[in-house]
């Protein structure tokens, strides 16, 4: 019993201390994003657009093709109940809100987590076993303006935008499956979800996407800074920043579907 | 111009250094031996500010290193340089932004002057013409040439080497030997050497420190290192087998540890 209050014990103590460093990282790269876009030079240096085409742009196609299958997987799961009860016109308004307010922003942060979230921790964390970090602060260089300052901004710029039109392509998708495969018309389709829309479900997305790509910048980075040993740590700490950001993000996710509309 | 004072440091309860105190003088080579595990890296990342000593102080100067923070360590490490054992470039980057970029962070040079600058730098250590590969395109001991550029690109007053000839061919290790010599008598740069190559140092030293089980053994000129009666000193710059350093790494008895587990 004891063994197992101390193993609680110290899982607690190491997950606060981690959450600690991590609301530090934060911090210092807020405070070195300022620093930055008062540097022109700098700011020149940081290749922003390159990041961003990096981070955004690649991972595009992948965003697009997960969403117009997920807008007709929802469509496919709604129609399945409200054929029965003759109710299909509520399909396009139960697809777009879903879409909107949670399966878009929570499917593609999700895609991003694994996809460029891992990428920041093996690329950082290999950087920290070959003593490139040492280096740079060997060098004066600040690591987290070197090396976390352009992912931030690169993220928080590039995942909002992907939410958005990964939002609507799961929208053509259910479009598609709603009209070719159910019968319901164009028109139809079309107003019955531009009727429940609102705005609010918009931005409560963006919202969402920014807050996930803090989490997602976050989490990765600090995990590759904390790498400390040989190849089989910068593994692990890879896997750990895939877990921890999918949980964080989840958790992220329900608090705020709350907060929006609970 | 270095001053290291009684310095310790543990990792747990293994004690790495036990009271370390020397000098590195300005304008000189100093070279620091030990044996593998025996702290010199460990000493080496307290003098450059990367590792804080559980107790003791370092000064560069005047300024005592130990006592500040991170930050405050900024202007000390834009007046060092640090050749890593490895090299330590970013892969990401070129051979020439590697050396471009200690200039380019620091001054306001315009960039065709950082290019010049950094054409300067990469002829000092002979490789002008590798300015555009990325380092996983060149050689080990390239790497550590380029790393030396990059070392000297803001024109330190101080260069560590950590360990700089080794893995390295004959012929490579005493080009980078020569170049450390070059860099103390032309440049008038001081020059501070961890390794285990105690030939290279008996040639160029103006200093050698010897560090064992975590102490300074001896320091002296190559000279009176060469002259030293002590065994374990001795047992160091011949590198014989036998002598008072135990090739086993453990203080338990053979028997008991086979026997007992």
């Amino acid at each position: 019993m004891k063994t197992i209050f101390g193993y609680i014990g110290r899982a607690l103590i190491t997950f606060l201390q981690e959450l600690s460093s991590i609301y530090y990282l934060f911090l210092e790269t807020v405070a070195q994003s300022i620093v930055l876009f008062t540097d022109r030079k700098k700011l020149r240096q940081a290749r922003l657009l390159e990041h961003i085409d990096e981070i955004g742009a690649r991972s595009l196609l992948l965003v697009l093709a997960v969403s117009v299958l997920l807008g007709i997987a929802l469509t496919v799961l709604v129609s399945f109940q409200l054929k029965e009860l003759g109710a299909l016109s509520y399909i396009p308004g139960f697809v777009a809100v879903a879409v909107f307010r949670e399966m878009g922003p929570l499917i593609t942060a999700l895609i991003i987590a694994g996809r460029v979230g891992a990428a920041f921790t093996a690329r950082i964390g290999t950087m920290k076993v070959s003593e490139e970090i040492l280096a740079l602060e060997t060098m004066a260089i600040n690591p987290v303006r070197f090396l976390v300052v352009h992912r931030f901004i690169g993220l928080i710029v590039s995942l909002p935008a992907l939410t958005i039109l990964a939002d609507f392509t799961a929208l053509i998708g259910g479009f598609l499956f709603g009209s070719l495969r159910l019968g319901i018309p164009a028109d139809t389709y079309l107003r019955e979800t531009l009727d429940v829309l609102m705005f609010k479900d918009l931005y409560s997305g963006i919202v969402k996407a920014v807050v996930y790509s803090v989490v997602i910048v976050m989490v990765g980075c600090y995990r590759g800074l904390a790498v400390d040993g040989g190849a089989e740590d910068v593994g692990r700490s890879t896997m750990l920043s895939v877990v921890s950001s999918t949980l964080a993000i989840i958790v992220f996710d329900t608090v705020m579907t709350a907060a929006f509309y609970g | 111009m270095l001053t290291v004072r009684d310095i310790k440091k543990y990792y747990g309860s293994h004690k790495v250094l036990d009271g370390v105190s020397l000098r590195v003088e300005q304008k000189k080579i100093t070279y620091i031996f030990g044996t593998s595990g025996g702290g010199k890296s460990t000493l080496l990342k307290i003098l450059i500010g990367a590792l804080r000593p559980d107790s003791g102080e370092v000064c560069f100067g005047d300024t005592v290193l130990t006592g500040l923070a991170d930050r405050q360590l900024d202007p000390f490490r834009k007046r060092i340089g640090m050749l890593f054992q490895h090299g330590a470039l970013l892969n990401s980057m070129t051979v020439g932004e590697n050396v471009a970029l200690p200039i380019s962070e620091h001054t306001t040079l315009d960039d065709s002057i950082i290019k010049i600058m950094v054409k300067m730098k990469l002829d000092l250590v002979g490789l002008r013409d590798f300015e555009d590969l990325y380092p996983g395109q060149i050689s080990g001991g390239m790497q550590k040439r380029v790393a030396l550029a990059r070392a000297l690109a803001l024109d330190p007053e101080v260069v560590f080497f950590d360990e700089p000839t080794s893995g390295l061919d004959p012929i490579v290790a005493s080009v980078i030997t020569k170049l450390i010599a070059d860099l103390n008598r032309l440049l008038g740069i001081t020059c501070v050497v961890v390794t285990h190559a105690v030939e290279e140092a008996m040639k160029i030293a103006d200093k050698i420190v010897i560090l064992y089980m975590g102490k300074v053994l001896a320091e002296g000129s190559p000279q009176e290192i060469r002259a030293s009666t002590d065994p374990v000193v001795q047992q160091f710059i011949t590198g014989s087998p036998d002598g008072p350093i135990s090739f086993h790494a453990t203080s338990k008895d053979y028997r008991e540890d086979l026997l007992v587990g």
